[in-house]
C-alpha cells in the first residue's frame, strides 16, 4: 500500500487507500472504532441540558451537558429497540423519550420511566441496564471533547502527545480563554477524507491553487512570502504546519486591510501577551499561524482567526465537514466582525480559497480512476517524496515539502492494521520525527 | 423584522415601487448571473453594499459579525469575488459552472426613508464536473431605489438545506 525507499528518496502510497471500499470498511473498523475521535468542543454546550446530535465514524450520538453540568456523549439509540432517540439536532433537554414506546431517559444516561413497567421482571438491575449507553471513553483537553468507542485507547494526553501544547497556545491566546460561535459550516465533499488531510498538511499548493487569494492578499498591502514555513510531523500521524508568510492574524499580525483600530488593538494585545505569558511564548503564540491535524478526524487552522474543523468519512469518495469558528470570549465587537468577515473570506466552502482546495481534493478522486486496475500497476501510486532529501540530512521539513503527510500516512498504516501494508527500503534517518520546543 | 405590510407597492423616497418592477430587477439578475456577466452583476450594487450567506443551521435574528456564515462579504470583498471570479485562476469555477436560476415568491416588505426589503424564493440548478445539484432558498434583501433603477445595498442568500450536499460548494454567486 505504501512504498518507502530511502535509496530512491521515494514516498509512494496507493491510490486504492482512496478508492476501495474495502479500505474504507477496515478504516471504519481499526481507524474509527479504536481511536481518539474529535466529538465537538465544550462551549457548544455551555449550559446545563444543552445537547447536540453528532454522526462520528458512522454511529449516531448525543453530546449533552446533564444537569449537574458534566459533559456526555450517548449513542442516540434507544436501549429498548434501537430506535434513534434524539432526532433534533439540538436544544436543551433534561429528558430524553423516545416516541417509539416512551421509554424515557435523564440527560446523565439514567432510565428515568418505562410505561407499564410492571410487565417487566421489575429489578434495579433490569433498570441499571437499560440506561443510556455511553460511549465507552470521554476526554476532555482545553475544552475540545475526544471520545473512543473503545475501552482499552491509551489515555488521551498520550495520544495527543505533542499536538496537545499547540492546542493549549490556541487557549492560551486570550486572556479569558475561546469559545464556538453558532453558524457552523457543514458541508460535503466527493472526495476520500484522506485527501483533505493531505491538502490542509500541503504548503506546496498555497501559491498555484490559491493564487487568486494571494492576489487579493498582495493588492490590500500585504507581502505574500515562502520563508521560514516548516512543516512538522509530530508523530501518532498528528502533523503541523509552521506558517508565517502569509496573512495577517486578527489580534496577533496586523496587516493593512484590518485598518488603524485593529493596528492598536494588536499592539495592546501583543504586550499583554508578552507579560501574561513570557516573550519566548508569546512569540510562538502570536507570530506565527498554525495548521494543526490531530489524528484522525481534527484539523485546527489557526491562521488569519480560528476554525475548528471535523471530518466524518461517509464513504470511500465522500466526506461529510463540520467547522465551527473559536473567538476570544471576550472579543470587542468590531475586532469579532472583522474577524468573522476575514475568516470566512477565506476558509470554508463559499470562501476565496477553500473552494479551490475542494476543487483540487475532488479532481484527486476523480483523477486516480485513470491508473484503477492497470495493467502496469506501478503507475496507481501518487507520490509523495517532497523534502526525504533535506529529511537524510537532517534539515528541517520546510511546509512545501511532503513530510507531514509521511508522518500521516505512517500511522495511518498502522491503524488499519494491514500487514505488509508499509515496505521500507533502505535506512530511515532517526531524527525526522522531532517536534519542536516551544514552551 | 416586521410582518409584511403590502404585497404588491412599498413607498420608498418619495416612489411607488411596485412589485413587477422588483420581479423585472431580480430576474435580470438571474439572467446576468447565469450569463457569467460578472461586470453586469457589479453594476447591480450601490458602492459599500454587502453579499451574505448565512451557514444552513442559521436562525432568524442571527448577525453575521457574531456567528459563523458561508458568506460575510463587505463591499470590498464582493469586488475581490468578483475579481477572483473573472480570473482563469479560479479554480473551482475553471470551467464556470452552469447554473439556472428560478426566482419566485417574490414579496416586498418594511421599508425606511430610503430602503426597502424584498424576499423571494430561489432554485438553483448548477451543472458541473458531470454532476447536477439544486440549491433551494429563499432571498433576504435589502434595495434602494436610484436614479438608475434598483440597486442592491444587502444581498442575502439563505438556504433551505440541513447541510450543504455532496460537490455543493458556494464557489458560484448564489
Ligand atoms: S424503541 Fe425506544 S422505547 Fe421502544
Ligand atoms: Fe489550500
Amino acid at each position: 500500500m505504501i512504498v518507502e525507499d530511502w535509496d530512491q528518496l521515494t514516498f509512494r502510497v496507493n491510490r486504492e487507500a482512496y478508492r476501495s471500499a474495502e479500505i474504507f470498511t477496515r478504516e471504519r473498523g481499526w481507524v474509527w472504532t479504536h481511536t481518539w475521535l474529535y466529538l465537538g468542543h465544550e462551549t457548544e454546550i455551555p449550559n446545563p441540558n444543552d445537547f447536540k446530535v453528532r454522526t462520528l465514524g458512522g454511529r449516531p450520538l448525543i453530546f449533552c451537558r446533564d444537569t449537574a453540568g458534566e459533559v456526555h456523549a450517548f449513542l442516540n439509540s434507544c436501549p429498548h429497540r434501537g430506535t434513534v432517540l434524539c432526532r433534533e439536532s439540538e436544544g436543551s433537554t433534561r429528558l430524553f423519550q423516545c416516541f417509539y414506546h416512551a421509554w424515557t431517559f435523564r440527560n446523565n444516561g439514567d432510565l428515568a420511566a418505562i410505561p407499564d413497567a410492571d410487565a417487566y421482571e421489575s429489578t434495579d438491575e433490569f433498570k441499571a441496564s437499560m440506561g443510556l449507553r455511553g460511549v465507552p471513553r470521554l476526554e476532555i483537553h482545553e475544552g475540545y471533547v475526544f471520545v473512543a468507542f473503545d475501552p482499552d485507547v491509551p489515555p488521551l494526553l498520550e495520544h495527543l502527545g505533542d499536538a496537545a501544547d499547540y492546542m493549549t497556545m490556541i487557549e492560551q491566546q486570550h486572556v479569558g480563554g475561546m469559545t464556538t460561535l453558532p453558524g457552523t459550516q457543514q458541508y460535503s465533499v466527493r472526495g476520500n477524507w484522506k485527501l483533505a488531510v493531505e491538502n490542509a498538511m500541503d504548503g506546496y499548493h498555497f501559491a498555484p491553487t490559491h493564487n487568486t487569494f494571494v492576489g487579493y492578499l498582495r493588492e490590500s498591502g500585504f507581502a505574500v512570502t515562502d520563508d521560514n514555513q516548516y512543516a512538522y510531523n509530530l508523530g501518532n500521524g498528528h502533523g503541523l504546519l509552521v506558517l508565517t508568510g502569509h496573512g495577517g492574524r486578527i489580534s496577533m499580525i496586523w496587516e493593512p486591510r484590518f485598518g488603524e483600530d485593529e493596528r492598536v488593538r494588536t499592539e495592546q494585545h501583543r504586550a499583554e501577551m508578552a507579560e501574561r505569558l513570557g516573550e519566548k511564548r508569546a512569540h510562538y503564540v502570536a507570530d506565527e499561524s498554525h495548521i494543526l491535524f490531530v489524528f484522525p478526524n481534527l484539523l485546527l487552522f489557526d491562521i488569519e482567526g480560528l476554525s475548528i474543523r471535523q471530518l466524518e468519512p461517509v464513504a470511500p469518495d465522500q466526506t461529510d465537514v463540520r467547522a465551527w469558528q473559536l473567538v476570544p470570549r471576550n472579543e470587542d465587537p468590531a475586532a469579532r466582525a472583522l474577524r468573522m468577515k476575514t475568516v470566512v473570506s477565506f476558509v470554508g466552502p463559499g470562501g476565496l480559497a477553500t473552494p479551490d482546495d475542494i476543487e483540487a481534493y475532488e479532481a484527486v478522486q476523480r483523477g486516480i480512476q485513470a491508473t484503477a486496475d492497470t495493467a502496469v500497476p506501478e503507475l496507481d501510486y501518487s507520490d509523495m517524496s517532497r523534502g526525504m532529501a533535506d529529511e537524510v540530512k537532517g534539515v528541517q521539513g520546510r511546509s512545501t515539502d511532503e513530510g507531514a503527510m509521511r508522518g500521516f500516512w505512517r500511522h495511518w498504516i498502522e491503524a488499519v492494521g494491514l500487514d505488509d501494508g508499509l515496505a521500507v527500503h533502505g535506512d530511515r534517518p532517526a531524527s525526522f520525527l522531532e517536534g519542536r520546543d516551544v514552551r | 423584522m416586521t410582518a409584511i405590510t403590502n404585497t404588491h407597492t412599498v413607498q420608498c423616497q418619495g416612489r411607488t415601487i411596485t412589485r413587477p418592477e422588483v420581479e423585472d430587477f431580480l430576474y435580470g439578475e438571474a439572467d446576468i448571473l447565469d450569463h457569467w456577466d460578472y461586470d453586469g452583476w457589479l453594476a447591480l450594487f450601490e458602492p459599500g453594499a454587502r453579499y451574505e450567506i448565512p451557514t444552513t443551521d442559521y436562525r432568524p435574528g442571527w448577525s453575521p459579525h457574531e456567528t459563523g456564515s458561508f458568506v460575510d462579504d463587505d463591499w470590498d470583498l464582493i469586488l475581490a469575488r468578483v475579481k477572483r471570479l473573472k480570473s482563469r485562476k479560479a479554480h473551482a469555477e475553471n470551467p464556470h459552472s452552469r447554473t439556472h436560476r428560478l426566482v419566485s415568491n417574490v414579496r416586498l416588505s418594511e421599508h425606511t426613508e430610503d430602503s426597502f426589503r424584498v424576499s423571494a424564493s430561489f432554485v438553483v440548478h448548477r451543472a458541473r464536473d458531470g454532476h447536477f445539484d439544486a440549491y433551494v432558498g429563499w432571498y433576504e434583501h435589502v434595495l434602494v431605489p436610484t436614479e438608475d433603477g434598483l440597486r442592491f445595498r444587502l444581498r442575502r442568500s439563505i438556504l433551505g438545506h440541513e447541510s450543504l450536499a455532496a460537490g455543493a460548494r458556494l464557489s458560484f454567486i448564489l
